[in-house]
């Protein structure tokens, strides 16, 4: 939008540096307008005044405690996600998200083992849940195949005299 | 006048563009452009909101960006962007433009409840109408 009007490019990449220090506070406030709640009703729900509410939504995130953040998103119907820890491979994060899928999906097999009204439902998510993952895979395996018309693997010996050097590959 | 304050106060301008940019998604957020607050925002007469500068830094001098949400159409109007010294008169082009608003609004609704065989050269006269305008004010 502001490069159509014709903004000049210190004042975008400015508001660009703003954006980085109040990205959790705007998503605080995106998720109290999507709930539908005032300042004063949130206030109301976490028991203090509405301009403290008025006061963290014009704080940076440096600003904001833990506590803030929980009491203020419990309030809004809506629950927080940390993660701390070193920050993961791809590999590792693939890892991380299939042993979740795993815990829910064993979860949801215990409530439709429990309740038998629930079980076709959740036989029928299976089944979905079965096909996106597949096709998930597929996409991706999909897109590392490369276009064997412009680029040919190559294959060849580079042993030295005691025939100990390994093979390369070349592109 | 946004080519004035990009070189007189580039630090007003990028707090104020950056705080319409939040006031854009919240609106996108909410059901109604009445639902949305925040402190950046002011409840101006005639409907119109004025974006400010707050949390874009220290000893910025006190600068309002005057909107219109017309969330019939979907579409925020910039109307005028000034400092204190000029939020009286800044208000009142606000308040004129917003009333210009509203009366092509009415005029158009009023076109669109006349019998059918009317209709086509009310849809051309609409088409006419376009933006209220303001004497070299408009950001």
């Amino acid at each position: 939008m502001l490069e159509a009007q014709n903004i000049p490019a210190e004042i975008r990449e400015g508001i660009q540096k703003l954006a980085g220090t109040t990205r959790v506070v705007d998503e605080l406030c995106l998720m109290r307008t999507r709930a539908g709640l005032t300042q004063a009703q949130i206030a109301e729900r976490i028991g203090c005044t509405q301009s403290r509410i008025s006061k963290l939504e014009g704080s940076v995130d440096r600003d904001l405690s833990l506590g803030e953040i929980f009491d203020y998103v419990k309030a809004t119907g809506s629950q927080v996600s940390i993660g701390i820890g070193k920050p993961l491979t791809h590999v590792q994060s693939v890892k991380a998200h299939a042993a979740g899928i795993r815990r829910h999906l064993t979860s949801l097999a215990d409530l439709a083992k429990k309740h038998d009204e629930l079980e076709p439902e959740i036989q029928s998510f299976f089944g979905e849940a079965f096909f996106n993952l597949l096709n998930i895979l597929s996409e991706c395996q999909g897109a590392m195949e490369r276009d064997r018309g412009e680029t040919e693997f190559e294959v060849f010996s580079q042993r030295d005299e005691s025939g100990t050097a390994p093979l390369a590959v070349a592109i | 006048m946004e080519k004035r304050y990009a070189k007189k106060r580039p630090a007003e301008l990028t707090a104020v563009l950056r705080n319409l940019l939040r006031y854009l998604d919240l609106l996108n957020a909410a059901p109604n452009s009445k639902a949305v607050q925040a402190g950046f925002l002011h409840r101006e007469p005639a409907g119109v909101i004025a974006v400010d500068q707050k949390g874009g830094g220290a000893n910025l001098a006190e600068t309002r960006l005057y909107t219109l949400a017309d969330d019939s159409a979907k579409v925020l109007h910039l109307i005028v962007i000034g400092d204190k010294g000029s939020q009286a008169n800044d208000i009142q082009i606000s308040r004129e433009f917003a009333q210009q608003v509203k009366e092509i609004s009415q005029q158009n609704e009023n076109k669109e409840e006349r019998p059918a065989p009317q209709r086509a050269a009310v849809q051309k006269r609409d088409s006419d109408a376009g933006s209220p305008k303001h004497p070299g004010r408009n950001p």
